[in-house]
């Protein structure tokens, strides 16, 4: 079999996915207007933006294996490559939130908040979102998600039609893959600091007061871990289906270490940034953390036991790294694992200006939805996440499934650990 | 030493060769004593039906008695021995173990394992290694045989035959 094809029962299946996610999204947007929507909003940060993410990676990782002359991965890339491709949609999601800012569809930043600025005004004023509000405004998420994203999915397209390209054949100097080279190496910085600066945009400014220098690492490594775990389950379904036959035990052994050493890299980032906020115990940036223990408890230690010591005890040794079954596991565990660490980096604080409504100023009672994701936030993913596979399966029909021209073919065809 | 061994090895020039004659001899059920590689010649374990090192396992065990040093011994030390309150933080300050922990664990597993390494395949200071060949370490691979358990003729066609580029006998 060369091309992938949708089946009838998967495109239903998908298309159900699909409809659950709207309908949790209407339900959600309709059973709690409280806030400005925000928990519908809040939802729908958090599944675009973790989508939106693997996307990124997806490229990143691909445009870095060119430029590294990796040849391991070539057999299974057409997977990163509809990953990648996926970025599209992603920028038009974000485009929602985006200009949402501007007509008040949504009210997550509260930098957002042009009264907060005005010095005139000391009842509001607040010095520290002006201070800020040069690179915390309007515009600056606008053509931050435009220019990024939009830059990422041209890149990414290129060496899609590249790769196409290089396999026609004829291509006798490999002038196709030196073209791609120079793309892959040229989106390097900008993957690096575009998503420093988005995520810092996206996500952690709904902190508006607060901010990390580890954040956008953290971030990222989150991303990254996900793109790998959904990689694996990918490559294991296309494989079940009888595609993919020339990947072995050899590339998912590959594929396992990564899921193990990035679950590591991304502990180590998140304890970084803990221990040094633990640590300096400055009050601004503590409250961070105050927030997530007093009212996350079970996700803020349940996000280290599942993306932390689940994946490192049980990815440690050799043979877990081949078996189906345990990376199968680990990879579909570590994928809701990392949803849940973007609910938590996202929830508190929306529920933070969710609060700051009622003047009470009483402690958080248990919200669904807010300190604990519901059946909405639940069917919500489901429906983002068949979306994403949508996207990608639809990309991978409309080419050939093994590459046949890659330069690195025949090291991928002999890859072994 | 006092059981010396007489073998029969043969030289090859490329690690292609070496694999396909230890394939050909996997396959005759003739006994290797062993093969030198200078560097790790990849499908070649499988092959020679080696099972897996367990070095990893005991490296597991040293870096968990690592880890529960550090907190163990941290733990006595804050809270038991000399308690100092530092930056306002209590005694048991866990966050802060969680750097040593990690140092400990690294120090003592791989410290732990090579000293195991050494222990179990008797290397030490002044010991005497049986060179085969010089040339082993640099360019060359050889399969070896032990002639009380293949005979010489046996041994030395086998080489030929697999061509090995020489073949010679040596008591080691």
């Amino acid at each position: 079999m060369t091309n992938f094809e949708i089946s009838g029962r998967q495109r239903i299946l998908l298309m159900v996915g699909i409809v659950i996610g709207l309908i949790c999204l209407a339900a959600t947007y309709v059973t709690a207007p409280e806030a400005h929507h925000a928990r519908f909003w809040s939802n729908y940060l958090h599944n675009s933006v973790f989508f939106t993410g693997i996307a990124v990676m997806a490229a990143f990782f691909l445009s870095a294996s060119i430029t590294a002359w990796a040849g391991w991965y070539v057999l299974f890339k057409r997977v990163w490559e509809a990953f990648g491709m996926f970025i599209i949609f992603g920028l038009l999601l974000m485009l929602v939130l985006a200009l949402g800012n501007y007509l008040h569809l949504h009210h997550l930043y509260h930098w957002a908040d042009e009264t907060l600025l005005d010095p005139s005004n000391p009842e509001k004023f607040d010095p520290i979102l002006a201070g800020k509000a040069p690179f915390l405004n309007k515009t600056w998420y606008l053509g931050g998600t435009i220019v990024f994203l939009g830059l990422t999915y041209f890149v990414m397209s290129r060496i899609r039609s590249l790769s196409l390209r290089e396999d026609e054949g004829n291509d006798e100097n490999f002038s196709s893959h030196r073209k791609m080279r120079v793309w892959a190496a040229a989106y390097l910085p900008i993957a690096g600091f575009g998503s420093a600066a988005m995520i810092w945009q996206w996500i952690m400014s709904i902190d508006s007061h607060w901010y990390s220098t580890m954040f956008a690492w953290y971030t990222g490594a989150s991303w990254f871990v996900s793109m790998l775990a959904l990689t694996i389950l990918t490559v294991m379904y296309l494989k079940s289906r009888g595609y993919l036959t020339t990947v072995n035990d050899e590339h998912i052994h590959d594929l396992g270490k990564l899921l193990f050493a990035f679950s590591i890299f991304w502990t180590y980032l998140w304890f970084s940034q803990y221990m040094l906020i633990w640590y300096a115990n400055v009050g601004e940036e503590t409250i961070y953390f105050r927030e997530r223990f007093d009212n996350y408890a079970v996700l803020f230690y349940g996000n280290i036991a599942i993306n932390f010591v689940a994946p490192f005890l049980i990815l440690m040794r050799n043979d877990t790294k081949r078996k189906w079954g345990s990376v199968g596991f680990v990879a579909a565990l570590v994928f809701f694992g990392h949803w849940l660490d973007f609910f938590l980096m996202i929830k508190p604080g929306v529920a933070h200006a969710f609060h700051a409504g009622d003047h009470g100023g009483h402690a958080h009672e248990f919200m669904s939805g807010f300190t604990l994701p519901g059946f909405l936030e639940i069917g919500t993913m489901i429906g983002f996440l068949c979306f994403f596979l949508y996207v990608a399966y639809a990309t991978m029909a409309r080419a050939r499934m093994e590459p046949t021209h890659d330069p690195y073919l025949q090291e991928s065809l002999h890859h072994h650990v | 030493m006092a059981n010396h061994k007489d073998i029969v090895y043969g030289i090859y020039d490329d690690e292609t060769d070496l694999l396909r004659a230890v394939k050909v001899a996997h396959d005759k059920h003739i006994d290797i004593m062993d093969v030198y590689t200078p560097f790790p010649v990849h499908g070649l374990d499988p092959l020679l039906g080696l099972s897996e090192s367990r070095l990893h396992i005991a490296g597991f065990v040293y870096g968990m008695i690592g880890t529960l040093t550090a907190f163990l011994g941290m733990t006595w030390i804050f809270t038991k021995d000399w308690p100092i309150i530092f930056g306002g933080k209590p005694h048991w300050s866990f966050p802060a173990f969680v750097p040593i922990m990690f140092e400990l664990t690294v120090l003592f597993a791989s410290i732990g394992m090579v000293v195991t390494f050494y222990v179990i395949n008797g290397l030490g200071p002044g010991v005497v290694n049986p060179t085969i060949d010089l040339r082993l370490t640099d360019d060359k691979f050889c399969i070896a045989f032990d002639t009380h358990e293949t005979s010489k003729g046996d041994a030395e066609a086998f080489l030929r035959s697999t061509g090995a580029s020489e073949v010679h006998s040596k008591t080691i």
